[in-house]
């Protein structure tokens, strides 16, 4: 082998960790919001970018917010509130849900370490 | 000479990069039904199959859910109504299975899982999606205590059904998650979907596994937002966690929370959670108030009764019990882990 050769293996080597860390592990980054709707519609937003969306249900209309990597519901036509309640979700597998309107807001990511969440 | 054999350490080093498995392609549901949030993940069939699921599932949990409500019109809120006056009526047939079922686990759990004491419930303000604020009359409580409605007080006769007792309001809240789910996973199976899980507001059972690995499931933290542990389960297995967390309203800085101990008719206060791995989701929502009610003392006892094999409580300070064989499908996951005690086997 001449110089070069090990010179080539030697980085070849050193890409593997990277190469590893890149495509095998999980990305736990939040980086999306998913909203569901009444009618089993999803919609899937940057948690990066600033938005305020308005989403129609039986009842009327929720308001949702995204800012400074985080959502919440701002305003529902539900009787109890529940929703605005829960305040901002910011990690993954966050949710609140406005269950009289149908309109539910999570928190995903890239990959997800977990199939399911039990509480 | 080195030059191969360099080459050969290289080809093996991919080959073990590509050996591990991409995930599997994945169809995923969420449904606002049953009063909560349903989470549906189905692996292994085409688009179409896992719709037309979704949609079957949807059905199920809104019919469910008319039916089995203590309060509302329906089938059980029916029920509700001519219970108090101790005389024979006939009574939905669908019921009848979940109503024998309920029987079995509050005997198997020496009463404490009781679906008989939604008067209680009610008193406290807990059979409605508005949370209470304020505690209930102290006498109103104890009356409805030393009514001890009770699941044998029920006389079930083909489809003529009465109580013995008055006081008798059946509140199905701590069962019908489990019961609901295990009835949608039957459907499923009937629909030729092997691989799938159900998760309804945080209690969940899974049939079949995740391409070639089990389903991963994290366990929240009670106290906070975070990930406490991980179980696998594969091949039909639910896990529930009851916990005081879940619906309550705080009074004087003191928190009151939704599972009510029967005999004494205030929540149960020696606990903050029970997850429980069983095969059928019914037991496993049954177990997880019941042993939640026993509290650290007595849980050992009646998950033995009950036939539960894995067990975790947490009591109020923190502390976690389990058995030997829940230990070793338990990988906890946070920085610092809890003070553990490992009871004798079940």
């Amino acid at each position: 082998m001449t110089r070069t050769d090990y010179i080539v293996v030697i980085l070849a080597l050193c890409a593997l960790p990277w190469l590893y860390i890149k495509f095998w592990t999980m990305d736990e980054t939040a980086v999306n919001v998913i909203i569901s709707t009444h009618d089993n519609k999803k919609i899937i937003l940057p948690l990066s970018e600033n938005k305020t969306i308005n989403v129609k249900g039986p009842l009327g209309e929720n308001i949702i917010e995204i800012k400074d990597n985080k959502a919440r519901f701002i305003n529902s036509p539900c009787p109890n509130k529940i929703c605005i309640h829960s305040g901002w979700l910011e990690d993954i597998n966050d949710i609140a849900a406005c269950l009289p309107n149908g309109v539910s807001v999570s928190i995903g990511g890239k990959h997800q370490e977990f199939d399911a969440i039990n509480f | 000479m080195l030059r191969s054999r360099v080459i050969v350490v290289l080809f093996s080093l991919t080959l073990l990069l590509s050996a591990c498995s991409r995930q599997p392609e994945t169809h995923n549901q969420r449904l606002l039904v049953f009063g909560t949030i349903i989470d549906i993940s189905i692996v292994g069939v085409d688009k179409k199959t896992a719709d037309n699921a979704f949609k079957v599932i949807e059905e199920d949990f809104n019919y469910m859910h008319e039916a089995w409500h203590a309060w509302q019109p329906g089938a059980l809120g029916r029920i509700n109504n001519l219970l108090p006056t101790t005389a024979r009526f006939s009574t939905a047939p669908s019921l009848i299975p979940v109503i024998e079922k309920a029987t079995q686990l509050s005997q198997q759990s020496n009463g404490l899982f009781n679906p008989a004491i939604g008067n209680l419930i009610r008193a406290w303000g807990f059979h409605s999606d508005e949370l209470p604020t304020q505690l209930p009359d102290k006498n109103t409580i104890t009356e409805l205590v030393k009514q001890q409605p009770k699941m044998s007080d029920l006389e079930l006769n083909g489809i003529k059904l009465r109580s013995r007792n008055p006081a008798m309001r059946l509140d199905m809240g701590a069962f019908v998650k489990g019961y609901g789910i295990d009835m949608a996973i039957e459907h499923l199976q009937e629909l030729g979907i092997n691989n799938a899980i159900i998760n309804a507001g945080g209690d969940l059972r899974a049939i079949g596994q995740k391409g070639d690995r089990p389903w991963r499931i994290g366990v929240r933290h009670p106290r906070n937002n975070s990930i406490l542990a991980s179980i696998e389960i594969q091949n039909n297995e639910s896990i529930f966690t009851s916990g005081d967390y879940e619906r309550f309203f705080d009074h004087n800085n003191k928190r009151y929370h939704h599972v009510i101990d029967p005999r004494t008719g205030y929540p149960a206060d020696k606990t903050t959670s029970v997850t429980i791995i069983h095969s059928d989701g019914a037991t496993a929502d049954a177990a997880a108030t019941a042993l939640f009610i026993a509290g650290p003392e007595q849980w050992h006892k009646i998950a033995k009764q009950m036939n539960i094999k894995y067990v975790m409580l947490i009591d109020k300070q923190g502390h976690v019990y389990m058995n030997p064989a829940m230990q070793k499908r338990i990988q906890f996951v946070t920085d610092t882990k809890p003070e553990i005690t490992i009871t004798k086997p079940l």
